[in-house]
């Protein structure tokens, strides 16, 4: 058996699940498992249904092409089965990440589609949608110091003062070739995040958080181009309420599972505790510095 | 009774008109508070390449599955995306193809496509200052079956993979496909009569309009207007640092700006399908009697 505490949760796995930082002991009990098993090819009747995905009140079933059927029951259990010819590695890409993305909607955990880094014991998240260079900003900034916190998935959770917090996912950080190369990462590079795919798990450059951190401010990345001019801007209230319902990771689970979670982080941002800023800069790494720069000044400047 | 929903394809080849057509669609709904803002397009109908809708349908990371594998699931997605009345006007340069499952790709039900066609020449002079890349190598991309967008390498590429074709497979895939009903435009028919073409295509797609809403429209769309806004503010879909979006537009461009070599290597390459469109060979290419009385 396997142990991983992922993003606050004991996990004991059959698989192993290569992005996951392993822990040495068992925990007393496990908060998930995850299992080699049978999955059933439908879910019924009453399922809603997506393209490859099916869905009803506790259990979502996934089907990714060619290989392996997911299902992710009631915020405790994926069960995994493989396409004949697949490899555990290789869904374990997806175990970790849309599985387990699924999983902590169940669970109403807040969960953002997002990189977060922290400073003097406190952390910011970086949300965009895929491509938009998320995890190469945040393997940009632990390089500058800051602590990795997680990546691609960021499950905010809130204490007793209803402040966000944000839970260090436990996995490496995953570039994409491209970024490995400009980022001069060649020596934390790891194995292929999927067999035959570009992307890479890259050990962070900096210490990796362990505790959950406060969350400073999050920052929605987007391009340069017209309208958006390179710089970094706040956004008003109703625009930043909007925006933690679009920048949730797979808004269609975020809607069905933990608006309760939604409506607490609104309510969190209402109160001031967290603030919400357009970062626009020009796609590529040619100003990748400058923007590491201005982020870290606009960041040091909210202690304010 | 409202009829449903459907998804109307605004296919074509890249540089063909496309995106003049958005923007007309676009005046078309913001009515008398146009000329609408030429950045802000994107949300009106979208585009069939579009990275995120294909993750929000299918929860999955779109970066870790295979061309063949997305263009498998791409059928299932459109049909999340069809409206439940009017329609929705979605761009694609891919080629109208099967995936790899046997399915159509675009073949969904109760969608129908506009196919926009421009004399290639034109294409090739917009296309090449578009990418800043050379003629030479423009004509190649026009001139190969296996040209694509986004094929993706050691980044994540900002957009799904689009297999093109060369440009007669690209016009021939979809005008000449049976699954969705097509209506074709020639580029240089809406430049000479733009309410004429924009309202024909409207009602093709099931669409009523006054004809006082298209003049309006068409007359909100003009490559004046056009080419001020990018001036003034930029445009956010221009590739090239040097070359304006909104350049030219003109028909016949590539007059002044290929060689007789150049012309004669469209030429050769797509002979038949200009003369199926009715764009007279500038050159003497070799092309097959049969086709020649097919044109």
């Amino acid at each position: 058996m396997h142990n991983y505490l992922i993003s606050g949760l004991h996990v004991s796995s059959e698989m192993e699940l290569p992005g996951a930082v392993g822990q040495s002991s068992p925990p007393p009990v496990a908060d998930v498992s995850v299992r080699r098993a049978a999955v059933p090819t439908s879910l019924g009747d009453g399922a809603e249904r997506g393209p490859n995905w099916e869905m009803d009140a506790r259990t979502v079933l996934l089907r990714i092409p060619r290989l392996a059927r997911l299902l992710i029951a009631q915020g405790r259990e994926i069960v995994v089965e493989l396409h004949p010819g697949a490899t555990e590695q290789d869904a374990s890409a997806y175990v970790l990440g849309t599985a387990f993305g699924i999983l902590l909607h169940q669970r109403g955990t807040l969960v953002l589609h997002g990189a977060a880094v922290a400073r003097n014991g406190e952390a910011i998240a970086i949300c965009g949608q895929s491509g938009a260079g998320k995890s190469t900003l945040a393997a940009a900034l632990c390089r500058s110091g800051a602590t990795f916190v997680t990546d691609d998935i960021c499950a905010v959770t809130f204490n007793s003062d209803r402040r966000p917090l944000v839970i260090p996912d436990g996995r490496r950080l995953k570039l994409w070739q491209e970024s490995i190369e400009k980022l001069d990462f060649a020596e934390q590079r790891g194995d292929a995040v999927r067999a035959g795919f570009e992307k890479y798990f890259v050990a962070p450059p900096s210490i990796m958080a362990r505790e959950p951190l406060p969350l400073r401010a999050i920052y929605l990345l987007r391009q340069a181009r017209p309208p958006l001019q390179e710089g970094i801007e706040a956004i008003d209230l109703a625009e930043a309420m909007a925006a933690l319902d679009r920048e949730a990771y797979r808004p269609v689970l975020r809607a069905k599972m933990d608006s309760i979670a939604t409506a607490v982080g609104q309510g969190a941002m209402m109160m001031g505790h967290v603030k919400i800023f357009r970062l626009i800069r020009p796609r590529g790494f040619e100003s990748l510095a400058d923007t590491v720069s201005a982020l870290l000044r606009h960041w040091d400047g909210l202690a304010q | 009774m409202n009829a449903p929903g459907r998804i109307v394809w605004l296919a074509s080849y890249p540089k063909s008109g496309n995106t003049w057509f958005r923007i007309f669609l676009a005046n078309l709904a913001a009515g008398e508070n146009g000329p609408t803002d030429i950045n802000d397009l994107h949300e009106r109908g979208g585009m069939a390449y579009n990275r995120t809708e294909f993750e929000l349908a299918t929860l999955l990371d779109s970066g870790l599955i295979s061309h063949d594998d997305i263009d498998n699931l791409r059928p299932y997605v459109y049909r999340r995306l069809t409206p439940p009345i009017g329609q929705r006007w979605i761009k694609v340069h891919d080629a109208y193809m099967a995936a790899p499952s046997g399915e159509p790709i675009f073949g969904v039900p109760g969608t129908c496509a506009v196919y926009l066609v421009r004399d290639p020449r034109d294409v090739v002079v917009s296309f090449a200052f578009h990418n800043s890349m050379t003629v030479d190598d423009t004509i190649k991309l026009l001139n190969s079956t296996d040209s694509a967008f986004c094929r993706g390498g050691k980044g994540l590429e900002p957009q799904l993979r689009q297999l093109l074709l060369d440009w007669s497979g690209n016009v021939a895939s979809w005008l000449d496909q049976t699954d969705i009903p097509v209506h074709c435009i020639r580029y240089e028919d809406l430049r000479a009569e733009p309410e004429r073409h924009f309202a024909a295509a409207l009602e093709f797609a099931g669409r009523i309009v006054s004809q006082a809403d298209v003049q309006r429209a068409v007359r909100h769309s003009a490559f004046d207007e056009l080419r001020r806004q990018e001036a003034e503010r930029g445009f956010a879909e221009r590739m090239s640092r040097t070359s304006p979006f909104f350049r030219s537009g003109r028909v016949g461009d590539w007059r002044g700006q290929l060689t007789d070599e150049q012309v004669a290597c469209i030429e050769e390459a797509h002979a038949e399908t200009m003369l199926r469109f009715g764009y007279a060979l500038h050159t003497r290419p070799h092309v097959s009697s049969e086709s020649l009385v097919k044109g």
